[in-house]
């Protein structure tokens, strides 16, 4: 079964402040994904406060999901995109989608993965076209010539080496027939240094507009890669993403029983329940969601974070995460 | 200041028997306006900042340092710069071209103090990030452009202050005190632009309140300062003028620096930003929103320790400003029972703000001012032509104040395509944010302007500080941030600003969550909630005591955020929102600078202005511990902060001031 997670709009929740400068950088998708999780199972009172936290949740059953006609598919909460159109014009816009393939997802099917994560934020922002396609491939990291030891707590776990320089070319196809058709303007790639770059633009007919790098304040960027990009005429962005955005571990949590998860997923063994009453915590009134939680692994295919900006006043109108994953045994 | 009409102005009490005139022209105009712009849409964010310098003259053969009065030679060698004017820079009225870059080049204007310049960027910026890296570059054009049309021993410097104004000597050209129209025994008259609205100006505040206007700031209670201190430059035996009497009726207090005009005031420099917003509706939360980070700026910018030669016990210009203008008779202050005047004000008309005038839902009666003092008849005129309360309040508020300098001239016929009579109100109400109706007969949108901070030694520095208030305004727009706080609590904030190193060691009411609650949803309203007319049918948002909402921080908090769920800061937020928008490289590392800059400011590692200059004083060899700053010491001062303007601590100096925000570089 597919899992279709989904943050609606974030910048009026506070998902989005960035509380230390040192923190993971997934912080903003996980809290995200938890508050807007926490929003449809607390219907009632998750507006007061802090005085919430022991009111039972409606089960997961309620405000999520099953696409009616067959298809395998779980929205968590359920998609509705009646109400988040953007307020003006296309034109007023400068809409940037950012696609994080996730390692373990299989390559092969990026087409239908990119096609898909597009579609939605298109349906979500009611919008024709966006400007910016930036992809994020597993396993890739930036590595600036400084020491800088903040930088490593935003790249969250390893759990994947680069891909073949063969694939990320042929996923690459895949946008560059997207940006043909009209719907994407600009193409752009993330957290390549100079080598990466150089050999990618040796092996590509359309060059990337953009290349994203994880900077920190501390950090200066390497000449070589400031020479190369400026002679190619491609733009040195900054963001604050992990790589690894979304973890197994932490697509578990965010789905499980227990305080912090949604209920859609019990836990995949009995131990689970035992740890959490050795800590003293009360599950009873998870009780409900846990027993008629879906079991089985969970793999997370992929991330898209989409922000859309007034162009002339500045101003970020609309931001969220779509996430999907295969739930398998 | 805008174009300046000329005319012939009318001397107190003339002035004063046209007031309600002038008012209720002023109120016509006003809905003129009103009713053309409040449907303006869709403006973009333009905004502009001004940098007021200080003229100062070396005479380094003598060591010595003073004001100079040059102002109008300046200004006409600015406007017959044939190059400048190509360029489309020069003084008002005169823009016609660009230079290489397509910008305009510069513009120059008149300020009230004749030793005053102020500068203003040739065309408004926007918020492509690009122009927020192009508004130092361009400062430090003006800067250059300003010096090439001095003489070689003069220096725009940007000093709020001068610290020996009022010495009765250190003006150049020489002129001797108690004019006529100041009538100071401190400064001469001509220490005021000459043009006649500024000397009325002055004249009419000082007849209308029936003295001369009386500024005592606390003086530093240094080791071998006098107790009590009696300024001992205060002249008791001057007989030039009725107001003489002044000081021998008390006017000079103990312990107290004693000033008695206007100049001393209006001749400090600022950093003034103006933002145009998309329409009426966000320039009224932008003032709302903003109005509470006043005090914090103020703090955070803090440059005015030294008045007269001695050292104050303040650090801030913001209370001599408003006493330098401050017209109101004693009636109306509450020394006298109210007979000739209509009510009692709490405030002068240069003072924090009073008013709230966002129809937002979140707007709470609590936060008002209790005691709000309107005109209700102005008022209701304003309601009758269709203004809502809200902002019906605010404008009657301004105008419960007599029009201080009126020609005779403008009194004939009621123009309602000009806004000159409710100008005459609404520009001489200087409170610390200012809401901006769209001037008639050009297509400029509503704007807001944000007035409390001092300017900065460094055109990097006042480049960081207005950079950091435009993000905060994106910031506040884009996640919807909450800073609502009874007008009160903004008030005493105010007064907390002053305090020496008010900045590291005072607290600040400050509200504790900013940001939107979490709103419950039910399936089928996921989203939308920037929807206008979603946000109408929410149900309301559940309160609580006021007084809970908000809580005392220190501005090291306010900036840089409390640990775990409190306050997250206003520099994590303005981070948090560049991590939303796309920000190339080049651009984000030297917002860096700029953000490195106040995150130190707010949290000690690097000095105000007022720190480093009190330590300057405190340390130099001629100083004897008695808040005494001698001529000689001023001249090294000024020396120093001249030699910080053009190397910004490049050279070592004054880091800890700026640290090594410019090493890098």
């Amino acid at each position: 079964m597919k899992l279709i997670l989904s943050t609606s709009n974030i910048m009026n929740g506070g998902s989005s402040i960035r509380r230390t400068p040192t923190q993971k950088s997934n912080t903003e998708l996980v809290s995200s994904f938890r508050s807007n999780f926490a929003a449809h199972s607390h219907p009632a009172n998750s507006h007061i406060d802090g005085e919430t936290k022991q009111q039972a949740r409606t089960s997961y059953k309620a405000w999520t999901h099953v696409a009616d006609d067959g298809r395998q598919e779980l929205e968590v909460p359920r998609l509705d995109f009646e109400h988040s159109a953007l307020q003006e014009e296309r034109e007023a816009y400068d809409i940037t989608v950012k696609l994080f393939y996730l390692p373990g997802a299989p390559v092969e099917n990026r087409t239908t993965q990119t096609r898909e994560a597009v579609n939605l934020v298109l349906k979500e922002l009611h919008m024709p076209s966006i400007d910016l396609l930036i992809i994020s491939f597993p396993g890739i990291y930036f590595d600036e010539e400084e020491d800088c030891p903040d930088k490593l707590s935003t790249r969250g776990p390893v759990e994947s080496s680069p891909e073949p320089a063969e694939a990320q070319i042929q996923t690459w196809k895949t946008l560059e027939a997207l940006q043909q058709e009209g719907v994407v303007k600009k193409l752009g790639i993330a957290e390549f240094g100079h080598d990466r770059l150089a050999a990618f633009l040796d092996k590509t007919t359309t060059k990337p507009s953009v290349d994203q790098i994880n900077l920190r304040d501390c950090c200066s960027v390497p000449k070589n890669l400031l020479t190369l990009a400026k002679s190619r005429n491609i733009e040195l962005l900054v963001h604050n993403d992990s790589s690894n955005v979304l973890p197994r571990g932490t697509l578990r949590e965010l789905l499980g029983p227990g305080d912090k998860g949604a209920g859609v997923l019990t836990e995949p063994t009995r131990t689970g329940d035992k740890r959490k009453s050795l800590h003293g915590e009360e599950t009873k009134s998870n009780g409900h969601a846990d027993a008629e939680g879906l079991k089985g692994e969970v793999q997370p295919l992929w991330v898209v974070k989409y922000t859309a900006v007034v162009k002339n006043r500045g101003v970020v109108e609309n931001k969220g995460y779509f996430a999907v994953a295969e739930l398998s045994g | 200041m805008g174009l300046l009409a000329v005319g012939t102005p009318l001397d107190w009490p003339e002035a004063k028997k046209v007031a309600g005139h002038v008012r209720s022209w002023g109120i016509e105009q006003l809905l003129a306006i009103w009713r053309k712009a409040k449907g303006k849409e869709r403006d973009a964010l333009l905004w502009g900042d001004e940098i007021e310098y200080l003229v100062i003259s070396f005479e380094d053969a003598g060591r010595e340092v003073k004001l100079s009065l040059r102002q109008a030679d300046i200004l006409e060698s600015l406007a017959n710069d044939a190059e400048l004017l190509r360029q489309g820079g020069g003084v008002p009225g005169l823009n016609v071209g660009e230079d290489q870059d397509g910008r305009p080049a510069p513009t120059f204007h008149p300020e009230f103090g004749r030793f005053m310049l102020e500068a203003t960027p040739g065309a408004p910026w926007g918020i492509g990030f690009k122009d927020l890296l192009d508004v130092e570059r361009d400062m430090k054009l003006r800067r250059k452009i300003a010096k090439d049309h001095m003489y070689a021993n003069e220096f725009p410097i940007t000093l709020t202050t001068f610290p020996l104004l009022g010495d009765r000597k250190s003006v150049t050209p020489f002129y001797p005190p108690s004019g006529p129209k100041l009538r100071s025994q401190f400064v001469p008259d001509e220490i005021a632009n000459p043009h006649i609205r500024f000397p009325t100006l002055a004249a009419n505040i000082r007849s209308r309140r029936g003295r001369k206007v009386e500024l005592n700031v606390p003086v530093f209670r240094d080791k071998k300062t006098p107790r009590p201190f009696k300024d001992p430059t205060v002249d008791y035996d001057l007989h030039n003028w009725p107001e003489d009497d002044d000081v021998r009726n008390g006017a000079a207090k103990d312990d107290c620096i004693y000033m008695d005009a206007m100049a001393f005031g209006m001749g400090s420099c600022c950093l003034q930003i103006t933002f145009q917003a998309k329409n009426i509706e966000e320039g009224r939360k932008m003032y709302d929103q903003l109005s509470p980070l006043g005090p914090i700026l103020l703090a955070l910018t803090a440059a005015t320790p030294i008045y007269k030669g001695f050292l104050a016990d303040t650090d801030v210009r913001w209370n001599q400003i408003s006493r330098a203008v401050d017209d109101r008779t004693p009636e109306e202050l509450g020394e006298k029972p109210l007979e000739h005047d209509r009510w009692r004000l709490p405030k002068s008309r240069y003072a924090s703000n009073s008013t709230y005038i966002s129809q937002d839902r979140r707007l709470r009666p609590e936060y008002l001012d209790p005691n709000l003092v309107v005109d209700e008849e102005l008022k209701a005129r304003l309601v009758d032509g269709g203004m809502d309360d809200l902002l019906a309040s605010h404008f009657a508020h301004l105008f419960i104040r007599d029009p201080i300098v009126v020609f005779a001239e403008d009194l004939k016929e009621l123009d309602l395509e000009k806004s000159d009579h409710f100008e005459n109100l609404q520009s001489t109400n200087w409170q610390h944010m200012r809401f901006k109706p769209p001037p008639p007969g050009n297509d400029t949108g509503w704007r807001v302007e944000v007035r409390p901070m001092e300017i900065q030694i460094t055109d990097f520095e006042n480049a960081a500080f207005a950079v950091f208030v435009v993000l905060i305004t994106r910031a506040i727009l884009s996640f919807d941030l909450n800073f609502y706080l009874p007008i009160p609590r903004t008030t005493e904030n105010m007064e907390t600003a002053h305090r020496r190193d008010a900045v590291l060691n005072d607290k600040f009411y400050f509200r504790r969550n900013p940001l939107p609650p979490q709103q419950p949803k039910v399936n089928g309203t996921s989203s939308g909630t920037s929807t206008p007319q979603l946000q109408y049918s929410r149900p309301p948002t559940p309160t609580g005591p006021v007084e809970d909402e908000y809580e005392l921080m220190t501005v090291d908090e306010i900036i840089n955020g409390k640990l775990d769920d409190g306050f997250p800061g206003l520099i994590p937020l303005v981070e948090s929102y560049l991590d939303s928008v796309n920000v190339d490289v080049e651009t984000r590392c030297e917002l860096a600078q700029y953000l490195e800059l106040i995150k130190g400011r707010a949290n000690g590692s690097l000095w105000t202005a007022a720190k480093w200059i009190r330590h300057y004083v405190a340390e130099h060899k001629k100083y004897k511990k008695d808040s005494v700053v001698t001529d000689g010491m001023v001249y090294d001062l000024v020396k120093a902060a001249e030699r910080i303007t053009v190397h910004e601590g490049r050279d070592g100096y004054a880091k800890e001031m700026l640290g090594k925000c410019r090493e890098r570089a």
